[in-house]
């Protein structure tokens, strides 16, 4: 299932974010959206997940408009994870990952065979089963990271978006996580498409890079042809070395911030020529 | 030893649920056999057996202790799920009735029927018409409720609503026409007053089958409801875009959630008078006997929101008889330090 946003003008209470992008996601593949905050990679992820309507142009799934399906038929293919997702107030691990199940059932139908064997599929696949009675408030956030993550699985859309899975974790539950979705993606060709802030994790964990700056597409394609110095010195601002680490992939240190550079070069007159005066 | 823990909260969520529907058969009883009237267990027993016996035996039983109690059972259930509802609705715990202005416009529609009738109709004495205006009531609050609710939802953006606006909204709206009903009764109601005052106390004094045959259809229609919306209900906890990517038209039952809860409430209210406390209380105390376990925290809302109603209105009848302490008073004495309570627990 290729999902495609054409054409997309997207934004919040008429103010726009992103003028026009288009992209197409491919298929069974992870995706990382890397980009500085406030560049629209959100904005985009909710429209990819049909949350946020563009003002024009238009978001499919194999060339069906999100437009005109709905909530239940989208859910049966695109499962999506905020940044920020809440429980209801001491709820078990096991209930909640069973709301994945929700699209499949009716009003007055409760889980069925296959819904509680998938709920312990997805419990087992993400390492959640020994919590399974526990209330979600009772796990870390690493663990908590895993039950959203079983509970988007458990869904069993081919599509898994995820807004900074590792923003709030430290960084082994951030590798945890990611190695996770790796692992989903390759053993069940689950697609994932998220966001993250640490290039080097996106350069390890992903097969496509989409790189965006203010609500634009910059540059896109795999690790190696994306993540260079220029593109991070355009796209953050940081004056920083790409060096292709054993795994094959680019691993970047950051020497600076553009500015700060720009500074220490002001300072010494030698080094000032008239093209960076004007910065 | 947390799994411990919940395995042993998880065995006595069933007995709490157990002792309930035991308690439940209990305190209706009760609500039969005692009262003012002292009547012997047995003549109670055979009159409701028999269906019929002593005149006067016959009159306080089913003309009396058997709407009233059924009524209190109903009406109990309803704020309770209706608050169990709202504040699943506006994820926050401190959500009732109170809050959609359901309560205060539903006093406002049976203030504006009494007043309005001693305006219109000034030659006839009041106690005349007296009978005629309490019939009127139950259909006069439902409508107000009805309205406000609509008001509020309206106020609120509609299918566009956020829990946040909701809740601000609907504390507006009922501060508003709560101070309509006062000013009403200051300015015409002098002649009504004692009414009026009874009824918006929270009261099930001389409730009968009357009332009862005003609230069962809407109750009927409500607990239906209330069933029916239960799974995607437990949705509304999580945030918007969880919820919509899980697959629930949120707006579309965000809208039969305040629908359902004002059918409840404004049912209730129409034929008790406000009752505050309940819808907010009783989802807390279930929350308390069955943490984390959501369909048994709603089976134990509707017994519990029952029960404490039922119990409330025997000790009402009970404590000072021959007079009676309405059972909204009752509710507020007992609910507030309950809620103080259960507030202090929360970690």
């Amino acid at each position: 299932m290729s999902l495609s946003a054409e054409n997309v003008r997207l934004g919040y209470d008429g103010q726009v974010i992103v003028p026009e992008l288009s992209v197409k996601i491919p298929r069974h593949k992870v995706t990382a959206l890397i980009g500085p905050n406030g560049c629209g990679k959100s904005t985009l992820l909710k429209s990819l997940a049909g949350l946020l309507k563009p003002y024009s142009g238009g978001v499919s799934i194999d060339n069906h408009p999100l437009a005109s399906m709905s909530r239940r038929e989208l859910a049966l293919k695109l499962a999506f994870l905020p940044q920020k997702p809440q429980a209801p107030e001491s709820i078990r691990v096991r209930d909640l990952v069973g709301y994945g199940r929700f699209p499949y059932q009716g009003l007055m139908r409760g889980a069925s065979a296959e819904d509680k064997k998938i709920v312990r599929w997805a419990m087992n696949e993400t390492g959640v089963e020994s919590y399974a009675e526990r209330p979600i408030e009772a796990l870390s956030g690493g663990q908590q990271q895993r039950v959203w993550i079983a509970m988007a699985i458990a869904q069993k859309a081919e599509i898994l978006l995820l807004d900074e899975p590792t923003t709030f974790l430290d960084w082994g539950h951030q590798l945890e996580v990611l190695e996770l979705l790796e692992r989903l993606n390759t053993e069940s060709g689950l697609t994932v498409v998220m966001s993250l802030h640490d290039l080097n994790q996106a350069a390890q964990y992903s097969d496509n890079v989409l790189a965006m700056k203010e609500g634009a597409l910059i540059a896109k394609g795999a690790p190696t042809d994306v993540i260079n110095a220029d593109l991070l010195r355009e796209v953050f601002r940081v004056e920083a070395e790409c060096l292709i680490g054993k795994s094959g992939k680019p691993h970047s240190i950051a020497h600076s911030s553009v500015h700060k550079a720009q500074q220490s070069r002001e300072a010494g007159p030698h080094n000032a020529t008239p093209s960076e005066a004007l910065f | 030893m947390i799994a411990a823990v919940s395995g042993l909260s998880s065995h006595k969520q069933w007995l709490w649920l157990g002792a309930l529907v035991c308690l439940l058969p209990i305190v209706l009883a009760l609500n039969l056999f005692l009262g003012a009237s002292e009547l012997s267990p047995m003549e109670v027993i055979r009159t409701l057996l028999a269906g019929s016996g002593q005149e006067h035996v016959v009159r306080v039983i089913w003309e009396l202790r058997l709407p009233r109690a059924i009524a209190a059972a109903l009406i109990g259930s309803q704020l309770a799920l209706a608050g169990f509802m709202l504040q699943s609705l506006t994820r926050n715990p401190l959500a009732d009735s109170g809050l959609l202005g359901i309560s205060a416009g539903a006093s406002l529609g049976a203030v504006l029927v009494v007043v309005g009738a001693g305006t219109l109709s000034s030659g006839v004495a009041v106690y005349e018409q007296g009978e005629s205006v309490l019939a009127s009531l139950p259909a006069a609050a439902l409508l107000g409720g009805l309205l406000s609710a609509v008001l509020v939802y309206g106020l609120s953006g509609a299918s566009a609503l956020t829990p946040l606006r909701l809740i601000l909204t609907g504390v507006v709206c009922a501060a508003i026409l709560n101070a309509l009903v006062t000013g009403l009764l200051g300015l015409w109601g002098q002649a009504h007053t004692e009414t009026i005052a009874a009824w918006l106390a929270g009261s099930l004094n001389g409730r009968s089958w009357e009332h009862l045959n005003v609230l069962l259809p809407w109750s009927a229609l409500g607990l239906l409801a209330a069933i029916l919306i239960y799974r995607p209900m437990r949705l509304l906890r999580l945030v918007d875009e969880q919820a919509l990517s899980l697959g629930l038209n949120l707006s579309l039952w965000r809208l039969l959630t305040i629908a359902t809860a004002t059918l409840l409430t404004a049912s209730a209210v129409a034929v008790s008078g406000p009752i505050g406390f309940i819808g907010l209380v009783v989802p807390h105390l279930a929350q308390g006997f069955a943490p984390g376990h959501m369909a048994l925290q709603y089976l134990i809302t509707a017994i519990a929101g029952a029960v404490i109603v039922l119990a409330g209105d025997l000790a009402g009848r009970l404590v000072l008889a021959p007079y009676e302490l309405p059972v909204g008073v009752l509710a507020a004495l007992i609910g507030v330090p309950t809620f103080l309570y259960l507030l202090r627990r929360q970690p």
